[in-house]
């Protein structure tokens, strides 16, 4: 019995962590969110594509690395840490699904190398009252609008949710941007009328939705990882009434439970990638918790570190913020927590 | 990561399950529901359970088999904690006996205080409490003012003990004494020290559950052998140190076993009770979600174990996350339940599988014994996020 990572997943770890320093600099982040419009630069993409990110959990056979969900974890948490804008999740959620159905070799060659980007519309909820009509596939077209689908107007393909499978649906697309205070991802509203070829049936997103809800969970550790370090490195250099504030006990507490959160988040993540990769019959519920618990805790790091920063916390100065936006995002996506735990009552048989 | 139990481990995982379905005899509570059992009825169902558990092997389960252990790892302890949770197992009787003397008495004691001691404790013959906290000394445990001062052969006892776990149930008491006013830390002794011995007075003291699990000690020139001190005068502190490290102990997936068993019956309350609006199965599910991830930790906890890792300030972490859950998760049970909830055991109409009145009340002392949530708090600042000391 062994928590800790394998001698492979830590050299991972070490290697995208290295990576991402490198390549994602978070000032280069902070440009690249404040004015690039596609919320992504396609150079920085194809670095990623070369790491071998976007196949990680494909299928050797089909182009991928053949990996888990514990190393999808070990990837994401690092984005996280990095606050690395872009569609990476949604990038290796995609390949997932293409390399799950059939057909679309070409196209996930492509995705895998970084010279098409493909994300899944899924999300048929009106963000301001009432439902759309249901996405429909007949004789070869989809027809249907879709809400926040991540990087819409950069995609060049969408992996289109319909009520009994999944098609292919070639852009470009209608898309309206959806801008929300979020500015490491980019949405849009997708009106759907044309050609699309069939990948396979719906159920293919039950693994899509552990993976996500994984992936989604680490994501979020490794921004609470990053905002808890800053606090505690901020709140030592910050003197008030001549002393570091980290000296006062009021402080220390809110920091030793912003660690408790931190760390039962990684326990749960890392629990529930191990059982998506042993198919546990726990991995439902344990993916369903890791995703709800890891939205709440990091909600609570990240408002903390606001907090702790004081003023300069409330500024767009200091990078706190955009760690605190992404956190709302992840909560809301990739199953919110309402789906979550619904999902968890299921499999627990309540 | 590799989170399977190993073969060995489930081989006797499997080889307890299998004695428990033989010797368990369900549903125990129910003996206890008729308002003609008080608590001393418990307290002997929990003797028999411990005899019963001592004659097949099963405790002291890490300590070594020359002292009646069974000599098994730690990852074992744990499983076996977690199994007689999953179980619905009683408690034994022995708890501070078995749970904290025994290792300190194992770590520290003499050979003969071993040989003396360790078998009646085991047997469930000698029943022992523990004597730390006192009135002005709770979470700052180094301020106790008991004193011990050796006259002759043995040490005059003098002082106060206060919330001393089952004080009015038990034979003896290991008792932390001052031995040097002026030293803080090295001034403190460690002595076992008879219940009945001339000077000795056990007050119970009314929990607010309405049970005296609890009491008072008074000692007034009370006599204690010298051959009854553990370790050498001056090494009560180190040894206290050692029975609240066994005392945090790796509980976290017996708790989760425990909870978990506990909404189960919570969730089939709900269903028979029509509380299955919205709001409701929010409250239930996060419940669930947050009793999974208590268990995600006791498995990492285990994997440490198994690693061959002490926990250290890990079992901070774990102490303070099943502790604060456990309020949590008995008020939003009453809020679910209604005003049944409430119900005392033997009220017409309580729930039988769960105590849930008795459990919300319970659930308020977690946070308090053995290291205060802010306790651990503190300890976690200290000796995981390193942050400086001097503010207080």
């Amino acid at each position: 019995m062994r928590f800790a990572l394998s001698e492979d997943q830590a050299l991972l770890q070490r290697s995208t962590r290295e990576f991402f320093a490198t390549e994602f600099p978070m000032e280069q982040n902070r440009r690249v969110m404040e004015h690039e419009p596609a919320g992504f630069e396609r150079a920085g993409w194809g670095h990623i594509a070369e790491m071998g990110y976007l196949g990680l959990t494909v299928p050797s056979a089909r182009g991928g690395q053949g990996l888990g969900a514990v190393e999808l974890a070990v990837v994401l948490e690092e984005a996280g840490r990095h606050c690395v804008p872009g569609p990476l999740l949604d990038g290796m959620l995609a390949a997932t699904l293409l390399a799950s159905g059939t057909g679309h070799d070409a196209l996930l060659a492509d995705v895998l190398a970084g010279r098409r980007l493909v994300t899944i519309a899924r999300d048929e909820a009106l963000y301001a009252g009432g439902r759309a009509a249901p996405t429909a596939f007949e004789r070869g077209r989809v027809r249907g609008t879709k809400y926040f689908v991540p990087f819409a107007a950069s995609a060049d393909a969408l992996a289109v949710a319909t009520a009994d499978q999944i098609v292919v649906a070639t852009g470009p697309f209608a898309a309206t941007a959806l801008p929300t205070f979020d500015l490491s991802q980019r949405f849009a509203q997708v009106t759907l009328d044309g050609p699309a070829t069939a990948l396979g049936p719906a159920a293919l997103l039950g693994r899509v939705d552990l993976l996500a809800a994984v992936g989604a969970g680490a994501m979020l550790l490794g921004l609470m990882s990053r905002m808890l370090e800053a606090t505690i490195a901020y709140t030592q250099t910050r003197q008030a009434f001549g002393k570091p504030i980290a000296i006062f006990q009021a402080l220390q507490h809110r920091m030793a439970e912003m660690l408790a959160r931190t760390e039962s988040t990684r326990a749960a993540v890392y629990r529930a990638a191990w059982c998506v990769d042993h198919d546990d019959a726990e991995a439902p519920l344990a993916c369903a918790a890791a995703k709800a618990w890891a939205a709440d805790a990091a909600r609570l790091v990240c408002g903390e570190a606001i907090q702790m920063h004081g003023g300069i916390g409330f500024t767009w100065e200091l990078d706190v913020h955009f760690y605190f936006k992404r956190a709302k995002t992840l909560e809301q996506h990739y199953g919110s927590t309402a789906t979550q735990l619904e999902r968890a009552l299921a499999a627990a048989g309540y | 990561m590799d989170l399977h139990l190993s073969p060995a481990h489930l081989a006797f995982r499997d080889e307890l399950r299998a004695w428990l379905r033989a010797n368990l005899r369900r549903p125990w509570r129910d003996e206890l529901r008729d308002p003609a059992h008080g608590e001393d009825s418990l307290m002997e169902l929990r003797r028999a359970w411990q005899r019963k558990l001592h004659e097949a092997g099963y405790l002291g389960m890490d300590w070594p088999r020359e002292w009646g252990g069974r000599g098994a790892t730690a990852v074992e302890k744990a499983i076996f904690e977690a199994e007689m949770a999953h179980a619905d197992a009683p408690q034994i009787l022995n708890t501070l006996g078995i749970g904290l003397l025994g290792p300190a008495l194992i770590h520290h004691g003499s050979e003969e205080q071993r040989r003396r001691f360790v078998p009646p404790m085991l047997a469930g013959d000698e029943i022992w409490c523990q004597g730390f906290s006192e009135p002005g000394a709770g979470s700052d445990l180094a301020s106790i003012k008991t004193s011990a001062v050796l006259d002759g052969d043995s040490f005059v006892l003098n002082g106060q003990k206060v919330w001393t776990t089952f004080g009015p149930w038990a034979d003896w008491i290991f008792v932390l004494a001052r031995t040097d006013p002026k030293d803080r830390y090295g001034g403190i002794s460690f002595l076992l020290c008879k219940l009945d011995t001339p000077g000795v007075t056990v007050r119970p003291l009314r929990q607010m559950t309405g049970e005296s699990e609890f009491g008072e000690v008074f000692f007034e020139d009370a006599r204690v052998p010298r051959e009854q001190l553990v370790g050498h005068v001056g090494e009560g502190w180190r040894i206290a140190m050692t029975v609240l490290a066994y005392e945090r102990g790796a509980v976290g997936l017996a708790m989760a076993n425990r909870y978990g068993r506990d909404l189960a019956e919570l969730a089939a309350a709900c269903r028979e009770l029509g509380r299955t609006d919205t709001a409701s199965r929010e409250k239930l599910g996060r419940l669930l979600v947050e009793n999974e991830v208590l268990r995600a930790a006791g498995v990492r906890m285990l994997a440490t174990l198994a690693e061959g890792r002490a926990p250290g300030a890990e079992s901070s972490l774990e102490k303070i996350t099943w502790s604060e859950f456990d309020k949590r998760f008995r008020e939003t049970a009453l809020d679910l339940l209604g005003p049944g909830g409430q119900l005392l055991r033997h009220a017409p109409g309580a729930r039988s599988e769960v105590d849930w009145a008795r459990e919300y009340l319970w659930s308020r002392a977690g946070t308090i014994y053995s290291g205060s949530s802010e306790i651990q708090r503190n300890i976690i600042a200290k000796r995981v996020l390193g942050l400086p000391q001097d503010g207080r």
